[in-house]
């Protein structure tokens, strides 16, 4: 019976033009935004892989300088563009592209993708998450809304009922005959992603398991979309009532939850403002050390207790430059200023999540949304992921330059150069993000809410539609 | 093949079946006739199994329609007044999907030869069914009934609407099956065709069999004075 079902369910969907113009639309739609984003991406990483190169190069190719100076001219930590951000940008474009490292301070990442744009951006890009989020459940809605009303309508549910139809049987035929095209198209642009990304040059850590993780995530929100809608037209009577409030759950589940939440998460647990940060930050600096500063309290302090641990009398007698030694204290106190601060800030992410993790109970689109974003790695956790990661190298830059100041000079040797090829030794900032196992166990909530979603919807359908 | 012993079914205060007991045989057809609201539709919903009865009983091929619904359909076909196909679909793929329904697997020669019997032309078997007539939908609704091999086919008012000829050829149909042996149950308005097809005829008004004739017993004059005599003493009494 289900599978009779599914046979003529297709046949008739298949010869409905509608779903045949609607898939050669949503098809067209994706082929174009795959076509874009693999150009964005190519152009990126293109970027991206020139950018660090030149940036190593710039810091190979010093010369004699002194380290502290070196320090404070800096360099960039670039943030990689992952593969599978073809498929979901997620932040990326909100979160900028490269962390300029230097001493004493921690920075935000910059060149912000969105600040180049137009007004226009503001209406959405034609990408494939678009299509995958939003287009492509109202093209199951197209297909479905009418799947149950059109047999009342027609009358055609009485001749089956009278053939000893098995209400969940017909329905789980029609479920299969909804899913199985789209599931189609997804695996065909899934598929086709993953070749174009494997023969990508630089294509950085692609993995087909990442892609059918991502794979699966959207086939279970899609069987959630289409249990919803099976849900409304077995409830009414009429096809027009089934789509309007199809539509009506399209809308409340991914344009207004989405957004409710993101503002009741901004209203409850709001991030400082940037100066607000800037601010708090300095002031905390100020009751410890300045490195750059060998009179104030806590550096006469660190003097004090330098000359004991070492058992000298003066600074000129300690065994290494006590002024880069001072530096690099000054530098691990402001590290630690910058982590207190920061981790404020992700405190409040992660508050901010606890919302969105509440709101999905309400809306699939949530937990589907953080899911593919966190396996394409474009979602905020990555992002600060990369910018603790960027951090770190910043840290163990300065340490590496002060420690060979301290080691390599005198006291008051303010003109000490290091070697030419010095600068080589520094290691390469090398950034692995999360793998796909420590991504999911990091989204075990959004997990469950979507099965909870799959085996629940799935659960309302069979009792809705036990008996027709 | 059907039996209905007291059957009522009441909603609050209104009786829409009221105390009905009657029996179809093997290879009778028996027709139901009344106006609307009379009760004939109540009573083929009750023996599908679409609504449950107030109180009595109805067997279908002696099972009973309320303990074992799902049963009882094996052995029953229905063609209701307006038969709906899938009009994207063709007559075959029709046939083929309500036969699948059924537990009911051909190969397509057989659903062609169904097609065939039930009386519907060759050249419309594999055309999409948007265009049939509803004389070609009830055609395609005996065939699914031929298909079913059902020993029971209730018919609501199926003649309704068609023209003479296919309304003719519907009742043909209907004797052909009952040399087959099938018991039909037949609700309609149309005493004609019901005297023609019919080997017993009811007359149903509000809710109750007031008269029963063996079809032999009376000439379609006397028939039809007959019902126009208890619909209109029965007005008078009520």
């Amino acid at each position: 019976m289900i599978l009779h079902t599914f046979k003529k369910e297709t046949k008739e969907l298949w010869r409905d033009g509608r779903v045949r113009i609607a898939f050669f639309i949503v098809l067209l739609l994706t082929t174009i935004a795959v076509f874009i984003s693999t150009n964005h991406y190519k152009n990126v990483n293109e970027q991206y892989v020139e950018a660090s190169a030149n940036e190593r190069e710039v810091w190979d190719n010093q010369g004699e300088k002194n380290p502290h100076s070196a320090a404070h001219y800096g360099t960039y930590a670039f943030k990689p563009k992952y593969p599978l951000s073809l498929i979901d940008q997620g932040v990326d474009k909100y979160t900028g592209t490269s962390i300029f490292l230097e001493a004493h301070n921690r920075n935000e990442a910059q060149f912000i993708a969105a600040s180049d744009q137009t007004g226009l951006a503001r209406f959405g890009d034609l990408t494939p998450d678009f299509i995958l989020l939003f287009m492509i459940p109202l093209l199951l809605i197209l297909i479905a809304y009418n799947s149950i009303t059109k047999e009342k309508e027609r009358g055609t549910l009485t001749l089956l009922n009278s053939q000893g139809a098995i209400g969940w049987k017909i329905v789980l035929g029609k479920w299969i005959a909804i899913f199985f095209p789209v599931s189609i198209l997804l695996f065909v642009l899934f598929i086709s992603t993953g070749l174009l990304l494997s023969n990508l040059p630089d294509f950085g850590v692609f993995s087909w398991s990442s892609l059918f993780a991502l794979f699966v995530t959207y086939m279970i929100y899609y069987a959630i979309f289409i249990n919803l809608v099976l849900i409304i037209s077995a409830s009414v009577k009429k096809s027009g009532i089934a789509l309007v409030l199809s539509l009506s759950v399209w809308i409340l589940i991914c344009l207004v939850l989405p957004k409710m939440a993101s503002n009741l998460a901004e209203y409850k647990y709001p991030y400082p403002t940037r100066q607000e940060f800037a601010a708090n930050v300095a002031k905390d600096k100020k009751l410890g050390l300045d490195g750059h500063n060998p009179w104030s309290k806590a550096a006469k302090e660190l003097e004090e207790q330098t000359l004991k641990e070492y058992g000298v009398d003066s600074l000129s007698q300690l065994p290494f430059n006590y002024d880069a030694y001072r530096m690099q204290k000054g530098e691990e106190h402001e590290a630690e200023i910058f982590f207190k601060h920061y981790n404020y800030l992700k405190t409040q992410y992660s508050n901010q999540n606890g919302i969105y993790q509440t709101l999905a109970t309400v809306s699939p689109y949530l937990p589907t949304r953080f899911l593919s974003m966190a396996i394409a790695k474009t979602d905020y956790n990555t992002h600060w992921d990369f910018s603790d990661a960027a951090e770190n190298y910043r840290i163990e830059t300065q340490k590496f330059l002060n420690d060979h100041f301290a080691k390599e000079s005198k006291l008051g040797e303010w003109g000490f150069k290091a070697d030419a090829g010095f600068w080589k030794q520094l290691p390469k900032f090398n950034y692995e993000p999360p793998s796909l196992s420590e991504i999911m166990k990091t989204n075990t909530s959004s997990i469950i809410i979507m099965l909870v979603w799959f085996i629940g919807s799935f659960t309302l359908l069979f009792f809705t539609t036990k008996s027709l | 093949m059907i039996r209905i012993n007291n059957l009522t079914k009441t909603y609050g205060d209104f009786t829409a079946l009221d105390a009905l007991s009657l029996h179809v045989n093997e290879g009778e057809i028996y027709c139901l006739l009344g106006a609307n609201g009379a009760g004939k539709t109540t009573t083929i919903n009750l023996l599908l199994g679409f609504i449950k009865p107030t109180s009595g009983s109805a067997y279908i091929n002696d099972i009973n329609v309320v303990e074992q619904p799902k049963l009882t359909k094996q052995h029953l076909a229905y063609i209701p007044e307006n038969l709906m196909l899938y009009p994207s679909l063709t007559a075959i793929e029709n046939l083929d999907y309500f036969s699948g329904i059924a537990n009911k697997k051909f190969k397509k020669g057989e659903l062609e030869s169904f097609l065939e019997e039930a009386g519907l032309q060759t050249s419309a078997f594999n055309k999409s069914v948007a265009k049939y007539s509803k004389g070609m939908r009830q055609k395609v609704g005996i065939a699914i009934a031929l298909a079913k091999d059902a020993k029971v086919l209730l018919l609501d008012e199926p003649t309704s609407g068609l023209d003479p000829k296919a309304s003719n050829e519907f009742g043909q149909l209907l004797q052909k099956l009952r040399g087959k042996g099938v018991a039909t149950l037949m609700a309609t308005h149309d005493l004609f065709r019901a005297k023609e097809v019919a080997t017993t005829i009811g007359v149903m008004k509000d809710g109750q069999l007031k008269q029963q004739w063996s079809v032999d017993e009376l000439s379609l004059k006397e028939l039809e004075d007959s019902y126009l005599e208890t619909m209109s003493y029965n007005t008078l009494q009520s």
